[in-house]
Formats: C-alpha cells, sequence, structure tokens
C-alpha cells in the first residue's frame, strides 16, 4: 500500500508539472505571492555574572565562525572643552594589554585571521570558531587590562588632529557637525563636536579617568553570535571577564531635550568650495521606542522619507532631477531626546527650490490623510524587511538588546508586526503633525553662498549666517573669484560688443520704450525716454491717468506720484549723473568698482558698483546687463530692489532688454516693452 | 504535514554536512541565458539577480558613462510596469533593491520575503524583455546622474580614481571614468540609447541568479516562463586595444579644490583579475597594508608617525588589474619621503621571502575573509555571477581558498619582482587647490 501511495503522488506530481509548462504567463499582471512564510523569532540564550554583565548567546552553525560583542551601557557623556576626549580613549583601547606588548597583540590578531576593535563604550571581536578562544581572551584583556601609555597617547592626539583637516572642506562633515550642533546646541552631548582646540585640551590623565569612569562590567552586555553552544559561550566569558571587577559609577544626568526655534529659519554655512548645497530640515522630537505613537511614527517618516518610494525622492529626484536622493529620519531615544531630519544635496542653483519643495511635502504629509495604498505598501515593506532581517543570526541578538537598553517590554518584537499593521491614516497624520514641525524647524544650509544666498532671500525665512564650526556670524560678502585681466572697462567694452558696437550705438541722440505690465489684474502703462546728453523721463500711467513721474533734465530733477512732487536728493542728482546718456557704459565713471561675480536668475554676473546705492550686473557668458540693483532708504529701513533685463531683441541694430522685470518685495512685475524707437518720439518738453 | 517536517530536517542536515560548500545547479536558456540557482532554506529570504556583460568600459568613447546612465533608465518602467512602479512595488512587497555598475559589468537585483520570488523573477524579465526608454526618463535621469556625479567626485579625494584611469591607459578604454562625461550624456539621442540597449542588454550576455529560500524545480520552470520569451541579440564582441607595459615612470600632479591634505599615489597596470598573478597581488596587498601588523601601516603609521593612512589596494578588473600605493602624510612629512619608505617594503619583498609565519598569518585572513564572504544569500548570489561571468569560474566561490593556500612564498616574491618596480608606475601627487581669495 505504502508503495502504491508514494507512486500515486509522484504520477500526480509528474502531471502537474508538465501542464504548468504549457501553461502561459500572464506578464500584463503582476504575480500573486505565495504563502506568508512562518517567521520563528527565536530568544537568545540569556545568563547573567556575578560582576553584572548579561551575557546573550545565538547560536548559529551555518558558518564556522563567532563574535563577540560588548556593549557597556553609559549614558551619553558631555565631553566640554575636552571633546576628543572619548574618540582618543576608543583608539588607544585594543592596542595592547599589560601584559602583552602592543606589537605582541596587534600582530597576533592579524596572526589569527581575527578582528578585535574598540569603543568608547564597548567593542567587538571576531573570527574563526578554531581561533574562538584566544580571540575572547585578548579581547577581554584587552578590556579589563588595556595598555594606555603617554606616548600612544601622544600620537593618537597627532593622528586625530590631522585626521580633522581631512574633513575641513567635506561638505557631509561640515553638514552634520553643524546640523547637529544648531539643533542640539554646541554644549549638549549629541550638539558637540571635535575640534583641534578641544583636542589640545586632553590630557593623557582624561583618556585613563575616563577609561575608570566608564569601562565597567556593572551595566555591561556581551552578545556572543555564531558557531558555538551557549553553554561553552557562557562558560568563556565566565573564564575570560568574570574577574572583572564591579565599579562605582558616578551618576550621569539624562540628555535634556533642546527647544525648537520659535519660527522657522534659515541657517547658512557657507563652503566656498562645494559643488552641492546639503540642506537638513531639522526639528527637535521628544519620540521613545516605547510610545504608542512609535509605529505610527515610523510609518510617518518611511512615507514621506523612508526610501525611493517616499514623498521626498519621488519629487526631489524622480520628479525634478534636484538631488540624486532626498530622504527623511526621526529618531528615537530612550531619553526622548533625538531629531526629525529631512535632507538632500542638491546642486546649489537649485538650493531655493529644494527648500520649497521639501516644505511643501512636509506639509503634505501634515495636511492631507495619507493614500490607504500607500500606507499598505509601507506597512508592507516593514513586514517584508523584518522577515528579511532574520537571515542575519545578529538580528534576533540585537532584538534582545534593545528591549533591554530601552525597556522596552519583553513582546516589543514579538508584537511589532501587528503594531504596524495597527496604524491608521488618521495616525499618520496625527503623529505628523507632531513630530514634523514645520513651523518651528531649521533650515541648515551648507553650501556655496556666492551661488546659493541670494535665491535664499526670496524664500521669506529669516536667515542666520554661522561659520563652519556653528558660530553665527554676519552676513558675510560672497564673491566668486574674478578672473585676471577683467576691468570694468572690459565689462563695459564687451557689453557694448554685445549689443552691437560702438559704431552703431554712437549714432543715437535719444530713445524711447513703452510697455505694458499687469498688476493685480489691472493694466499699467510704462514709458521711458533717455537722451545721450542725460536726460530721463520715466512714466507710468493707468487708464491714461499718471500714477507716478520722474524727470531728470541732467542737472536736476524729480519725482511726482499722487499729486505730490518731490524733488531729487543731491544723492539722487549724484546717481543719475551717473547712471545718465542713452548708453552709460560708453564712458567708465570715476565711482565706478567691479565687486565681483554674483548669480542673477542662476546666471553668472561681473557686478559692478557704480554708486553706494546702486549695483549692475553683466552676464558674464553673455556680456548683457542682467540687472540694475538701487538701494533706498526708506522710514529709516534700507530697501533694496532690481530691475531685471530680459529678452534682448535686435531693434535698429542693437539689442534691446524686450522684458524689464522690477522686484517689489516678494512679488515680481513684468514690464512687456512694446514698442522702441530711436532718434524719434522725443522732445526737450519731455523733461522739464 | 509529517512530510514538510522532515523535508526539513533533511535540508537542515545537508547545510551542516557542506557548512562551507555552496551548492549550486547551473543551466542555460534556449535564449542564451544563462541561470545560476542556489537554494538554502534556512531563512524565507530570496534574490534575484542579473548581472549584464556590460560596464563603463562598453560603447562609443564620444558617449562615455552610458553604462552606468543604463543602470538608472531601467529603473523607470518597462510595458507592464508604469514609470516609478519599480520603485514602489519592490518596497510595496517587502523587498530590497538596487543595481551598481563597475567598468566591467552592471548588476541589479531584488531581495524579498521567499514567498515574493515570482515577482522578483517578473520584474527582471520585464527590465530585461521591454523596458521603456524615453525623453522624458532621460531628461529626468540625466540630471539625477550629474548630481551623482557631484556627490560622488566632488568630495575629498573623491577624483582618486578619476586620475589614476587617466594617467594609467593610454588606449584601453578604462581611461574614462565609469560615470563618464556629462556632455556625452547631453548629447546622447533616444535611438543611440535603444541600439545600446539592443546591443548589450540579450539574454545571452547576461546570467540570471535566484538563490536561497526556493523550491529548485519550481523554480526552474518559473525562470522558463518569464524569460523564455526573451529573444537572443548578436554575439557582443569585443577587441579593446592593448597597453604597451609602462617602462619609464610617470609623474602627474593632480589638484582637488575639497582636501587641504595632500596625498600621494603609486600606480600600476597589472594582469586581469582572473589570472593567477591577480590573486598573488591580493595577498601582496595585505601583507603590506592589512591590519595594523601589516608592514606599512606597523611602519609608516605607527612607528615612525609619516603617515596618517597607508593603503596597498589591488583592484580587480576583468582586462587589467589596478595596483595603487596610497598615503596621507601626517604634518609636514614630503610626500616623496612617503614614497620612499614604501618603496623600501616593497623591495624587501622582491629580494626576501616574507617569513613563515607571515605567510601562515596571510593564509588565516584569507580564511576568515572567505567564510565571512558567504554568511548571506545576497553575498553569495552576487559572488556567483561575478565567477561566473567575470572570472570564467563559478567554482571559485568553493575553491578560492585553495587557490590561495597553494600561492608559495617563492610566488609572491617572483610577482612582486615582476609587477612592482618604480619604472612601472604613475606617480601622482594629489595637492589640495591654493585658494585665490
Amino acid at each position: 500500500m505504502k508503495t502504491l501511495k508514494i507512486k500515486l503522488v509522484t504520477f500526480i506530481g509528474v502531471v502537474l508539472i508538465t501542464l504548468g509548462a504549457s501553461a502561459q504567463i500572464d506578464r500584463s499582471q503582476m504575480p500573486e505571492a505565495g504563502p506568508e512564510p512562518t517567521i520563528n523569532l527565536e530568544k537568545p540564550k540569556e545568563s547573567k555574572l556575578k560582576n553584572g554583565i548579561t551575557v546573550m548567546v545565538v547560536e548559529n552553525n551555518k558558518l564556522p565562525r563567532v563574535s563577540y560583542q560588548l556593549s557597556i551601557d553609559n549614558k551619553p557623556l558631555v565631553e566640554g572643552d575636552k571633546a576628543g576626549v572619548a574618540s582618543l580613549l576608543s583608539s588607544m583601547l585594543g592596542n595592547g594589554t599589560t601584559s602583552i606588548s602592543k606589537d605582541d597583540f596587534n600582530e597576533e590578531v592579524d596572526f589569527l585571521g581575527a578582528s578585535i576593535n574598540f569603543g568608547s563604550s564597548g567593542g567587538f571581536g571576531s573570527g574563526l570558531k578554531k581561533y574562538a578562544d584566544r580571540i575572547v581572551e585578548l579581547m577581554a584583556d584587552a578590556t579589563i587590562n588595556p595598555l594606555l601609555t603617554e606616548e600612544e597617547f601622544q600620537k593618537e592626539k597627532d593622528k586625530l588632529v590631522e585626521n580633522l583637516k581631512t574633513q575641513e572642506k567635506d561638505l557631509s562633515a561640515v553638514s552634520s557637525r553643524v546640523v547637529s550642533a544648531l539643533a542640539y546646541g554646541k554644549d549638549h552631548a549629541y550638539g558637540e563636536f571635535i575640534t583641534e582646540e578641544t583636542i589640545n585640551n586632553v590630557t593623557f590623565q582624561d583618556v585613563k579617568d575616563l577609561y575608570k569612569k566608564t569601562f565597567a562590567p556593572n551595566n555591561a552586555y556581551i552578545v556572543v553570535v555564531g558557531d558555538i553552544e551557549p553553554k561553552e559561550a557562557k562558560k568563556q566569558i565566565k573564564k575570560y571577564f568574570g574577574d572583572w571587577k564591579k565599579q562605582d559609577l558616578s551618576e550621569v544626568s539624562d540628555p535634556e531635550l533642546t527647544e525648537n526655534v520659535s519660527t522657522t529659519e534659515i541657517n547658512f554655512i557657507d563652503l566656498p568650495n562645494a559643488s552641492q548645497s546639503e540642506i537638513s530640515i531639522t526639528n527637535n522630537v521628544s519620540l521613545k521606542q516605547s510610545d504608542e505613537d512609535y509605529f505610527a511614527a515610523l510609518m510617518a517618516n518611511n512615507i514621506l522619507g523612508g526610501g525611493g518610494e517616499g514623498y521626498l525622492f519621488k519629487n526631489l529626484r524622480e520628479d525634478k532631477g534636484y538631488t540624486y536622493g532626498a530622504y527623511s529620519s526621526l529618531g528615537a531615544s530612550r531619553y526622548g531626546v533625538s531629531r526629525f531630519d529631512a535632507s538632500a544635496k542638491v546642486r546649489n542653483a537649485v538650493a531655493d527650490s529644494a527648500v520649497v519643495e521639501f516644505i511643501k511635502e512636509i506639509d503634505l504629509i501634515r495636511t492631507e490623510p495619507v493614500d490607504p495604498e500607500i500606507l499598505k505598501n509601507a506597512k508592507a515593506k516593514y513586514v517584508g524587511n523584518f522577515v528579511m532581517a532574520l537571515e542575519r543570526p545578529q538580528t534576533i541578538a540585537n532584538y534582545a538588546l534593545n528591549i533591554k537598553r530601552n525597556n522596552l517590554p519583553e513582546d516589543f518584537y514579538a508584537n511589532y508586526l501587528e503594531n504596524i499593521n495597527k496604524v491608521s491614516a488618521e495616525d499618520v497624520l496625527d503623529v505628523s503633525k507632531k513630530y514634523f514641525k514645520v513651523d518651528n524647524a531649521r533650515v541648515v544650509i551648507v553650501g556655496k553662498g556666492s551661488e546659493v544666498v541670494e535665491n535664499l532671500d526670496r524664500l521669506g525665512y529669516p536667515i542666520q549666517y554661522f561659520d563652519k564650526y556653528a558660530n553665527p556670524i554676519e552676513k558675510p560678502e560672497f564673491k566668486k573669484e574674478l578672473p585676471e585681466g577683467v576691468t570694468v572697462s572690459s565689462v563695459y567694452d564687451s557689453y557694448i560688443k554685445a549689443i552691437g558696437g560702438n559704431d552703431v550705438v554712437s549714432t543715437f541722440n535719444n530713445m524711447m520704450m513703452k510697455g505694458n505690465a499687469s498688476v493685480q489684474g489691472m493694466s499699467i502703462s510704462f514709458t521711458r525716454k533717455l537722451t545721450k546728453d542725460g536726460k530721463m523721463l520715466e512714466l507710468v500711467q493707468m487708464n491714461g491717468n499718471t500714477l507716478s513721474k520722474q524727470v531728470f533734465d541732467g542737472e536736476k530733477g524729480f519725482t511726482a506720484a499722487q499729486g505730490q512732487k518731490t524733488d531729487y536728493t543731491e544723492q539722487q542728482v549724484e546717481d543719475a549723473k551717473i547712471m545718465s546718456g542713452l548708453f552709460s557704459e560708453q564712458k567708465v565713471s570715476e565711482s565706478a568698482e567691479l565687486t565681483g561675480i554674483e548669480s542673477i536668475n542662476g546666471e553668472d554676473a561681473y557686478v559692478i558698483r557704480l554708486t553706494e546705492n546702486i549695483r549692475e550686473f553683466y552676464s558674464v557668458d553673455s556680456g548683457l546687463k542682467l540687472a540694475t540693483e538701487t538701494t533706498a532708504e526708506q522710514m529709516g529701513q534700507k530697501m533694496t530692489s532690481k530691475l531685471m533685463y530680459s529678452d534682448y531683441t535686435n531693434k535698429n541694430g542693437v539689442m534691446v532688454p524686450m522684458m524689464l522685470s522690477q522686484d517689489l518685495g516678494p512679488q515680481t512685475i513684468d514690464i512687456k516693452i512694446e514698442e522702441v524707437t530711436f532718434n524719434d518720439g522725443v522732445t526737450a518738453s519731455d523733461f522739464e | 504535514m509529517t512530510k514538510t517536517i522532515m523535508l526539513s530536517f533533511f535540508v537542515f542536515f545537508m547545510t551542516l554536512a557542506h557548512a562551507q560548500k555552496v551548492e549550486f545547479t547551473e543551466y542555460n536558456l534556449d535564449n542564451g541565458l544563462h541561470v545560476i540557482l542556489h537554494q538554502d532554506n534556512t531563512a524565507p529570504v530570496v534574490i534575484t539577480s542579473v548581472m549584464y556583460d556590460v560596464g563603463g568600459k562598453d560603447g562609443p568613447r564620444d558617449r562615455t558613462g552610458f553604462a552606468h546612465f543604463f543602470e538608472h533608465l531601467l529603473f523607470e518602467g518597462s510595458e507592464n510596469i508604469g514609470r516609478g512602479e519599480f520603485m514602489k512595488i519592490i518596497p510595496a512587497n517587502g523587498g530590497t533593491f538596487n543595481a551598481n555598475t563597475s567598468q566591467d559589468r552592471t548588476y541589479y537585483y531584488e531581495i524579498f520575503p521567499s514567498n515574493k520570488l515570482e515577482l522578483g523573477l517578473w520584474l527582471e524579465s520585464e527590465r530585461m524583455l521591454h523596458p521603456v526608454i524615453d525623453e522624458q526618463g532621460v531628461e529626468t535621469q540625466n540630471e539625477v546622474v550629474k548630481e551623482e556625479k557631484r556627490q560622488s567626485y566632488d568630495r575629498p579625494y573623491g577624483k582618486l580614481l578619476e586620475v589614476i584611469g587617466e594617467n594609467l591607459f593610454e588606449a584601453h578604454p578604462y581611461m574614462d571614468t565609469n560615470i563618464g562625461k556629462m556632455e556625452h550624456l547631453d548629447a546622447a539621442t533616444l535611438e543611440e540609447f535603444n541600439a545600446y540597449f539592443d546591443k548589450y542588454y540579450g539574454p545571452n550576455n547576461a546570467v540570471l541568479i535566484v538563490a536561497g529560500d526556493i523550491d529548485k524545480e519550481k523554480t526552474i520552470k518559473m525562470v522558463r516562463d518569464y524569460f523564455g520569451e526573451v529573444k537572443p541579440r548578436p554575439e557582443v564582441k569585443r577587441d579593446f586595444p592593448k597597453e604597451e607595459p609602462i617602462t619609464e615612470t610617470k609623474k602627474v600632479t593632480t589638484y582637488d579644490a575639497n582636501i587641504q591634505i595632500p596625498a600621494v599615489l603609486a600606480a600600476y597596470r597589472l594582469p586581469g583579475q582572473s589570472t593567477r598573478d591577480a590573486f598573488v597581488l591580493d595577498m601582496i596587498s595585505a601583507y603590506l597594508s592589512g591590519g595594523k601588523s601589516s608592514v606599512l601601516y606597523k611602519k609608516l603609521v605607527d612607528e615612525k608617525k609619516l603617515a596618517l593612512q597607508v593603503q596597498a589596494v589591488n583592484l580587480g578588473q576583468v582586462d587589467y588589474n589596478i595596483f595603487a600605493l596610497f598615503a596621507l602624510p601626517q604634518g609636514d612629512v614630503a610626500l616623496d619621503t612617503l614614497l620612499d619608505e614604501m618603496d623600501e617594503e616593497i623591495a624587501k619583498m622582491q629580494n626576501e621571502l616574507i617569513s613563515e609565519r607571515d605567510y601562515q598569518k596571510l593564509l588565516n585572513q584569507f580564511e576568515n575573509q572567505f567564510v565571512s564572504s558567504n554568511s548571506s544569500v545576497a553575498g553569495i548570489a552576487s559572488s556567483l555571477a561575478t565567477y561566473y561571468m567575470l572570472y570564467d569560474d563559478v567554482n571559485l566561490i568553493n575553491n578560492q581558498l585553495d587557490l590561495y593556500q597553494s600561492i608559495t612564498r617563492e610566488e609572491i616574491r617572483d610577482v612582486a619582482k615582476k609587477y612592482l618596480s618604480p619604472n612601472q608606475r604613475v606617480e601622482i601627487e594629489y595637492l589640495p587647490k591654493k585658494e585665490d581669495n
């Protein structure tokens, strides 16, 4: 009977396979998933030594190797003006013991093909199973009886100072330092950073003290993963770490949450060598893994910027092409001190637009309920990643460790998937409002100021400037390098050449331009008349009524608006004289000065300062005049505005801008020129 | 029910018995697609990956960077997958994905919980069969790639490889950067992109790997269903110009605006990665700079405090390997001093045998690396594809350690002597760009 049954099964199997082979697949449909794999969430074997060490073992015999992870559960320490002491301690550890010289120690670790490394609150050793016993022995010895020498201290100190220099101009390094420092404050455990000065404050004694203060078994965990029986692992740890003496540890206070800014502001840091700007929109949050809304927060952040499917990536990369990647992160910590951060590296020219898009997406997730399918997909991603992470035996060890260190319920990971699946669209909206504080955020931008800052002004946020070490500074002047040989007259020459050449330009005595603009739905006409000998008229009208009129006759001038006539001040007369003439660039005024290169709507332009109040911009590429900027004092406040020239068109042999754009605060008025005449339509009475 | 348990027990013991050996099955579809399956049911994870035999070195030289650009384009969509859906479908099914491009090959992969195996095959077959390549995708990805270039090249020491390439190669396309020139991408037409796809993305120019928690028989059938209909393309023929050996030291100075500390490099052009000599050079690089007790680290960084960092890298490529010595000076140490010090150690290797203990140390280090390299199905898949396509010997996944163990101390000395003399290299002074104001 038995044989027959097996044969039958085989037969059915063959039939099925044959049938399957001829079946056609339907490519237009995404294939259905098979049955969910069952997951087996094991627990590490756990035990505790008398000196306080908790040992956790995950046996996995797939490969003949073992790893040992030592974590000492210290609170974050404020290093203050000795920032770097922890870093020095880590690099000095693992270089010998009181009974094994440095050279012998390093040589033996390498010989075993193993690695043993230390941080300032733990260490990690790994290698082949056949050497495991010796690896733990070496690691324990280096932990309990480290060889700390003055000579080694000096060496590591020198190296640390030099290593800092390798990052001096690194966009990512500068950005990450400044963002944390600004968000948490420079004297906060999470905000402080290492400088040459703080390293130099550290003494050998400081390092030894830190070791004493932090390296103790009291709150230590040792996680063993690999081809080893739990019993044997425990025996090893007991044998080598068992003698490590408990210490009286001093009380360290918990880090505190730094308050967010009261209104959103831009923090700009100039890095002149940067070809991209790194943007971080950040605010501090109080979020713990044990919080009820933790899972909703995970989902919300993932939907906003967790990956290639996030709002940020889809907009800033896949739609706009501003960046290689845009993501967000939302930290959670046992102290409830962490940050939300949305960031990307974008080319300098689009830094301002990228900020707008970032804010737009953050606003979106805060105000619009998430599409049910997007939420479903976000959950599925976490479920899948959770399942796949179990391939690594370290995962269950990390879970167990995490539960202990973050005071989580024992069933935190057993209920993880269930809790993910419980999150509703409403929850996502709630946590987004709670944690993504778009109205109390810092928009930290590190980039090339000369290409970025001008456009940032338009965003309407207050801008604060900082140096690369998060110290507040006055707004710096952003200059681009001027190529050699460029002078005011060479800029003027190329401008005259670009518009038609001196010969053509000199044939004209006067000029008139007429155009229209639409302001808040009303049509406004604009007339400008100029003469070679320096007279000027500018008339703004609506339905035939004059709104404003400016006249300059070469010596004196006035402004008339709303029935009031005001004579030019001395300064205005002076400015008007310098600007006067059809093409004022035909002569170089004494006060004119070439001050640098700035960008006008993304185009590099030479900047010529005519007077204290007037600057003009000439395209580096085309030579054409791109803008005139005037600064006027109004009610004690300096106001600058720009008149921009574009759409240059040939009129009577001269290139004339057919579009004038005047910026007025946040808005711009475009004047479209309809008519241009030379040596016609201008009379002396125009300037009376 | 009982039967299933029996089966998994059996698999478990199988795995135990061959703790180290990676079992695999390989075969060809009729259209020439090479398929390699590796079954490991210990965790519910599966990877589907395709390696195409096309990289930065392929294509016309006024169109560099195409291979990498394609890596971006081929996530845009297919006839059955809408624009942007690739990146949505994969996470929505609990998976992760990525792709990468080198001078020699392009590699795409998805990792899923094992019940999504068929989805992975569908995605990769859609990409091979009929991706959508259109103006919109080209325009967006053009901008994205420019940002990628800024991000990866305009950072401290980001141009090292570029400088090595353009100076070490005079005829072979390895002289161009993998990411290519942006003006080449700007100038490229849609027709050129389509022609490139037709030429290099045929099934017979690719290998498909399925590894992890699979049922082999079912997988074979699914692979045929999804990939069987892709039409084969004419064989890709390559005839790259050969490089003349370097016989005189070439000295180069170059500048980087993003650094403050200079660097010195000595780069050698060597036989390709599948040659025995290339494996010997792996051992030489480990001897020189692998670990704190290695000769260069110990001498330059630790004892004499001349260098902040020192490395001897053996960068594997199909046609020529690049072997490079690299050091950052500490303080005011002259770059020449660093080179001299490094040369002194190489000269020793050329004239004396390394000690028995150092030799054993190297073998232990390679054994540890070998064991760790097979720790995930994703790692195994990538190794299988690489050894099959770029080394022409898929069995290296199991034999690699034997190969290293067969290399003698004498061979190490001879190879160092044969390739690593100062007159066979390019010396590069990599300096901070001066600030003008």
